[in-house]
């Protein structure tokens, strides 16, 4: 007999929650009730989450399971992105898409109603966020648009509602992926370098002088204690989407908004007290990659990275500690991509397939195409 | 209050239409009317004789009403495959798709979930009003699948055993249920206010597309994602890695003898609602050769599968059918990039959900 107690959250609880969630019933008739009931090891089923339009153009946050069933539907305002989850995984926030100005707070394991966050007068989300190690703070990027300074909005988690209590300069322009560093102290952003105004859409105003940049702050104090820039000839790469590795360095994938004809590198490695390392993408890979990175993650060791492509339909992964390049997959329209196991990935695409890749030289996987779905940008583990 | 929504925004279509861009409503208008209704309606009729052909089974078990449960079986899955991938509209609501055909499903699920049906003579299964609100897995032509065919791909449904009578009742059940569905998506179509009404409203903008063109490019990328279910989904699993690793199982329905009806359904079904959308007119002169280049992939491939030998369980690792079927996840490999790049390129189509405009 299973041992309810000694786990901190309840699968039978967060069946018995669905209808509080989701305005659709799209488990109801599905295979979620029985599948994941019936399933010996309920307790332990490895869950994701990703931002999803359906075919009806109406958008939100979804949580899958392991063989890609969806078992909870969560519609959001509007277009989604990224996705904070709290230490312990209780919660979850969702993120508007930029410029977006709302993010939602769902927890899945509990019968509440989610919790619609809208951002301050005078700012935009950028579409990601993260948690404290304690989980009590969230720190989401955010644009203040009127004088185009990125900065995080600093949220106090712990109490009956989210309140913020302050923000945090990202000492650059276009803050975009946050990570918390394995010390718990520092807080990783890009800051993407592109310049953007609410009133002009998603129009880039600043393409010629652009100026990314990887900064690790002190989140107690704010300070920023080291920033890095790429040499002045790849100015156009935006530093955007981040994953830390074992060694707890970060992954950063780029999106050039230079020339389509050039061949930047697209990949780099950033860690606090070292020069960025850029990685090599083999040329014939990287010919059809049309410049563009769109998620980073690490396997659950940390021993593995991936790298999607969405433009390209390839994802691309890396062996961490030596940054070489280990292989490819070709998945049409792939991006999401999220760890499983100790060294799969399951990687969502905008076609609606989660396929699983154990082994970028055996063919994806296809686990689930549930229908009228695709796929946003992210999907992130979530438990 | 849907339909009348529909009237004040066709109305309001006529006076804001801009007179410098293509009305993409009469292609669409093309589609619907000589592919998807009569295909739907196709499908509706066929699925219509499948509780006929299980009860026939059923009560007399002999080789004649085998042999017709098989042709039914058969021709529903066909003309299912020649809608399947129409992933928009009534076909996907209630969740009709995975209700009709719970794909893929590599792990197996349905057979899990079957396999508790039947050990626990679950009544829900029935009947079709109790069955439709189960889980997708245990509804569609894919249930029905396993509990008719034995793995051998001959049929077992009917025979003499010990669950006969509850294994006739759930595939009975199933088969209604199917029968439904298809008559639902059937009318979904002949509506005027139902989805064709979302696609011939566009131009202009309504609740769903900005443009024509925008409703254009949903239907055109659906047709794109169908050649990559067809490839990715349906014949590469089957391939595995190399010769020594093929696994026939992995074709869609090859349990029933199934697989290449229902590969040539998918694929005809994507050939011919491409060209019911006739895109020549729109297409500059330097790019029409597009047209007749997938019309003689599209038969290449169709072409390959009809020299295999169904059932594929049983003739796939011998001969060249191995090859025959490598050959044909290239060909449908390059039929999607000739139609997802080069024709949506002529064509300035956007395509790629991700891919078109990530972040």
């Amino acid at each position: 007999m299973r041992s309810m107690g000694t786990k901190p959250l309840s699968r039978r609880g967060f069946l018995a929650a669905l209808g509080g969630l989701a305005t659709l019933p799209a488990f109801s008739g599905s295979t979620l009730a029985e599948s994941l009931l019936s399933r010996e090891a309920a307790e332990g089923v490895p869950l994701f989450v990703s931002a999803y339009k359906l075919e009806n153009g109406d958008y939100g946050v979804g949580v899958v399971d392991d063989l890609g069933q969806v078992l909870a539907r969560i519609t959001l305002p509007g277009r989604g992105h990224g996705v904070a989850i709290s230490p312990d995984k209780s919660r979850f926030v969702a993120f508007a898409r930029r410029p977006g100005t709302f993010a939602v707070v769902v927890r899945p394991f509990q019968d509440v109603a989610p919790e619609v966050l809208t951002a301050e007068p005078g700012r935009h989300y950028y579409g990601h966020g993260c948690f404290s190690a304690d989980g009590n703070l969230l720190y989401a990027v955010e644009n203040d648009y009127a004088t185009a300074r990125g900065v995080l909005g600093v949220y106090d988690m712990s109490g009956r509602q989210v309140q913020r209590i302050g923000e945090i300069e990202t000492h650059g322009i276009g803050p975009h992926d946050i990570l918390l560093a394995p010390d718990g102290r520092t807080l990783v952003v890009a800051n993407g370098g592109i310049m953007t105004h609410p009133d002009k859409g998603r129009e880039k105003l600043n393409l010629d002088t652009m100026a990314p940049t990887v900064v690790f702050l002190d989140r107690e104090t704010g300070d920023l204690h080291t920033g890095h820039a790429l040499d002045a000839s790849l100015h156009q790469l935006s530093l955007r989407h981040m994953a830390l590795d074992g060694q707890g360095r970060a992954w950063v994938g780029g999106q050039f908004e230079g020339p389509e004809t050039d061949q930047p590198p697209l990949v780099g490695i950033f860690s606090r007290d070292e020069a960025p390392i850029l990685t090599e993408i083999p040329t014939g890979i990287a010919s059809g990659l049309q410049n563009y990175i769109g998620s980073v993650t690490a396997n659950a060791s940390g021993d593995v990275i991936a790298t999607s492509a969405p433009r390209g339909g390839q994802t691309l992964f890396w062996k961490a500690d030596t940054g070489v390049f280990l292989g490819a997959e070709a998945i049409a329209d792939g991006c999401g991509v999220a760890p499983i196991d100790q060294g799969s990935f399951l990687i969502s695409d905008g076609n609606g397939a989660l396929s699983l890749v154990s082994d970028p030289a055996q063919p994806a996987e296809i686990l689930a195409r549930p229908p009228g779905i695709s796929w946003d940008n992210h999907m992130f583990a979530l438990s | 209050m849907r339909r009348l929504l529909f009237a004040v925004l066709a109305v309001g279509a006529v006076t804001v239409q801009p007179a410098f861009a293509t009305d993409y409503e009469p292609k669409l208008d093309n589609l619907i009317e000589t592919y998807i209704k009569p295909q739907t309606s196709a499908f509706a009729e066929t699925a219509a004789k499948l509780p006929a052909a299980v009860r026939a089974v059923c009560a007399n078990g002999d080789a004649a009403s085998v042999e017709t449960f098989e042709t039914v079986y058969s021709e529903t899955l066909r003309d299912f495959a020649h809608i399947h991938f129409l992933r928009f509209g009534p076909l996907i609501d209630n969740d009709r798709l995975s209700r009709l055909a719970f794909l893929p499903d590599p792990r197996g699920i349905t057979q899990r979930q079957i396999r508790k049906v039947l050990a626990s003579k679950d009544k829900d299964a029935l009947s079709a009003t109790t069955l439709k609100d189960k889980s997708v897995a245990v509804q569609g032509l894919t249930a029905l699948e396993l509990l008719a065919f034995d793995k051998d791909s001959a049929v077992r449904l009917g025979q003499a055993g010990d669950d006969k009578a509850f294994t006739c009742g759930y595939a009975l059940a199933i088969s209604e249920n199917l029968a439904a569905m298809a008559g639902e998506i059937a009318e979904g179509w002949q509506d005027p206010d139902g989805y064709s009404a979302v696609l011939l409203t566009a131009e202009g903008g309504n609740e769903r597309f900005h443009t024509s063109k925008e409703a254009l490019e949903s239907v055109f990328n659906a047709l794109v994602t169908g050649l990559i279910i067809a490839r990715d989904q349906d014949v590469l699993p089957a391939l595995g890695t190399g010769r020594d690793k093929a696994k026939a199982t992995r074709f869609p329905f090859s349990r029933s003898g199934n697989s290449v009806v229902y590969l040539s359904g998918e694929m005809r079904g994507v050939q011919e609602a491409l060209a019911s959308l006739e895109l020549m007119d729109l297409t500059p002169d330097d790019f029409t050769w597009i047209y007749n280049a997938v019309d003689f992939e599209f038969d290449n491939a169709v072409g390959l599968l009809e020299t295999l030998e169904p059932p594929l369980r049983q003739s796939f690792e011998e001969g060249d059918a191995y090859d025959k079927v490598a050959v044909l996840a290239i060909t449908l490999k390059s039929l999607r990039d000739t139609i997802a790049l080069e024709l949506a390129g002529a064509l300035n189509l956007a395509g790629g959900f991700n891919a078109l405009d990530g972040d």
